[in-house]
């Protein structure tokens, strides 16, 4: 579990007392956690960065809320999962029927077009926009945040058991999908 | 090899093990080539996902300053909210003096009664100006114009006696735990609108 340092507590203080310098130096250390979170949630740089603004207006108007002894960085991951969630409700464009669409369009790719670096980061984004969204949320917080279990489960109010379920459920259907470039990785590896 | 502990290997791959379950994947994973290549897969899976770049986004310093430029007027605390947020507090404070002072008025009143009863208290009730011991004034009236009699003259003064001090008490504690409980009840709920209600859950 983080704990917010004492800088950051002081900075919330002041914060929220309506000071919106220490608002604005939480922002520059919280921001790219944020952006990166709803990025991976949604697939689009544009996108992000407003959800992104838009969690951290809602984090100001509801400082008073929030309770120091938590971490800061879990109560902004919720707000911008949820603003993220909100953002794939409206825009259904974003949310591109991954697996279904992929296949279709790659019908049998090949090798080298597997290994073409920026093939492969547009196939497996893809396969993680196609899981639903309460698991994407916790996959996103574990593989490219770092969370632990307990800090997802906090992040997300859910429980640690529900944490640890939605992350095997994605990754099983992330598997699936990906099947084929994993077995080449495996490959690759062993040879 | 039975008895596959695959629904663990997310657990410990994530370091999220410890213990005796922790050892026990252990010592299966060192027999079992099922779940020797299931972690395999499952370690493959998170390094691709990890080879996915994010983009470059607007650097921390400029996003700041952009947000800053939105942010609207917060909704901080103003002298006429601080005073209202005090009294909210004082609340059950105010039910709690209001209970003990009602608990001690029938407490002492009581007491009087009975000392009046045993004679100890003529002079003062003289002096208060009142008559302790008969608390029945209407069912009293009523026998002495004929109307009740007997019985039914017993009954309404019990009945009349027991309006005047037990029914008045039972109302007041009643009244004040109807306040307490409706004051924790909208306490409950405002704890429960600032830990979920306001992080704009989906």
């Amino acid at each position: 579990m983080t704990f917010p340092s004492i800088n950051e507590t002081e900075l919330v203080t002041r914060a929220q007392n309506g000071e919106r310098n220490a608002f604005s130096e939480l922002v520059c250390i919280h921001a790219q956690g944020v952006l990166n979170v709803i990025y991976r949630m949604c697939g689009d740089t544009q996108v992000a960065e407003d959800a992104a603004q838009e969690t951290f207006i809602q984090a100001w108007l509801h400082l008073s809320s929030y309770r120091p002894q938590t971490s800061l960085r879990n109560w902004l991951y919720r707000i911008a999962v949820n603003a993220a969630t909100d953002i794939l409700r409206k825009e259904k464009r974003i949310l591109p029927n991954a697996l279904e669409d992929l296949q279709l369009n790659d019908p049998q790719p090949g090798p080298e077009a597997l290994y073409s670096e920026g093939e492969q980061a547009r196939v497996i984004q893809k396969a993680v926009l196609s899981l639903p969204h309460a698991c994407r949320a916790v996959l996103v917080l574990r593989e490219y945040e770092g969370l632990s279990y307990h800090e997802i489960a906090d992040a997300l109010g859910i429980p640690v058991g529900t944490v640890m379920s939605r992350l095997n459920y994605a990754r099983k259907l992330l598997k699936d999908k990906l099947e084929q470039k994993l077995f080449l990785q495996v490959e690759a590896k062993n040879v | 090899m039975s008895n596959h502990i695959t629904e663990w290997l997310n657990a410990y791959l994530d370091g999220e093990l410890h213990g005796s379950r922790l050892h026990h994947v252990e010592v299966h994973l060192a027999e079992c080539p099922v779940c020797q290549a299931e972690l395999g897969s499952l370690e493959s899976l998170s390094g691709l996902l990890k080879e996915v770049p994010a983009p470059p986004f607007t650097s921390s310093e400029r996003f700041a300053a952009q947000v800053n430029l939105r942010l609207p007027h917060q909704q901080t605390a103003t002298p006429g909210k601080r005073i209202l947020e005090v009294g909210w507090w004082m609340i059950p404070v105010g039910l709690l003096g209001a209970w003990i002072l009602i608990n001690t008025s029938f407490l002492v009143s009581d007491i009087l009664s009975a000392a009046n009863n045993l004679g100890f208290l003529v002079s003062v009730s003289d002096w208060l100006g009142f008559d302790l011991s008969n608390q029945a004034y209407w069912s009293t009236t009523l026998g002495q114009f004929g109307v009740l009699s007997g019985n039914s003259l017993n009954w309404a003064a019990s009945t009349e006696a027991f309006a005047r001090t037990s029914l008045l008490e039972i109302t007041l504690q009643v009244s004040i735990a109807l306040l307490y409980l409706s004051w924790i009840a909208i306490w409950w709920a405002r704890q429960q609108r600032q830990g979920h209600g306001q992080l704009l859950e989906g």
